[in-house]
């Protein structure tokens, strides 16, 4: 697998467990988690775009480095799942220094 | 001005979620410890992925269009990046809540802070 291809998927695997198994704020069911996110996907594309397009290109890739599949505006898919990575670290310490009653209970230890 | 494209692109990011703030009551620029807070992970963690990115050739940026500045072999720009994206996603977050409060009922979220100022009071202006 092209290496930042596999570091984004890991990324997003690490923010997920970090939420799972430490912070357990919540989020990730809520709709507010969700709508957010998607929102912030769509913002992505003219953002990232406008920083990755093919001509008078801001920031290139490696193409061994990622799979080549580019979606909306000519950004790397793998960039989608580094900006999931990045807004949902951000917004799990957030909700947990801004609401930190909601936090779920752990786990009964076995 | 080439040199400045990436630069106005992250003030274009936050001249626009502006209006999330002052008009529809994110209250996240207001409380600017809680930000600062949830930004330095973050901030840390995407520095160390992009300086590793530079290192492996992964990604590299056009001379023209940034200002030169550089934290060792990484951009300014890309550490304005990892502040400005993530905070305009807190304001994002926080506005669809106030949204969704209205959906469900509650007050609009024009409509003052969307607390009682009792609230507000005892929880203080930072959180």
């Amino acid at each position: 697998m092209p290496e930042y291809t596999l570091i984004a998927l890991c990324s997003v695997l690490l923010v997920l467990g970090i939420e799972l198994l430490w912070l357990r704020t919540g989020i990730l069911r809520t709709a507010q988690f969700w709508l957010s996110m998607l929102i912030v996907w769509g913002f992505q594309i003219p953002v990232d775009g406008w920083l990755t397009k093919a001509e008078g290109t801001i920031v290139g890739y490696d193409p061994q480095q990622i799979t080549g599949l580019r979606v909306g505006w000519n950004s790397p898919i793998e960039d989608f799942a580094f900006g999931f990575s990045m807004i949902t670290l951000t917004l799990l310490v957030w909700q947990r220094v801004t609401r930190p009653d909601t936090q779920e209970a752990s786990p009964e230890p076995h | 001005m080439s040199h400045w494209h990436y630069l106005f692109v992250m003030a274009g990011c936050l001249a626009i979620t502006l209006p999330l703030e002052l008009v529809l009551g994110a209250r996240v620029w207001r409380r600017p410890r809680a930000l600062v807070t949830a930004l330095v992970p973050t901030v840390v963690v995407f520095v160390a992925w992009d300086l590793w990115g530079i290192y492996r050739g992964s990604w590299f940026y056009a001379d023209e269009f940034i200002t030169g500045l550089h934290l060792g072999p990484m951009p300014i720009e890309e550490l304005v990046f990892f502040l400005v994206v993530p905070i305009c996603g807190v304001l994002t977050y926080e506005a669809v809540g106030r949204c969704l409060t209205w959906v469900k009922g509650g007050p609009a979220p024009w409509a003052g802070q969307g607390e009682p100022a009792q609230a507000r009071g005892a929880r203080g202006t930072d959180a």
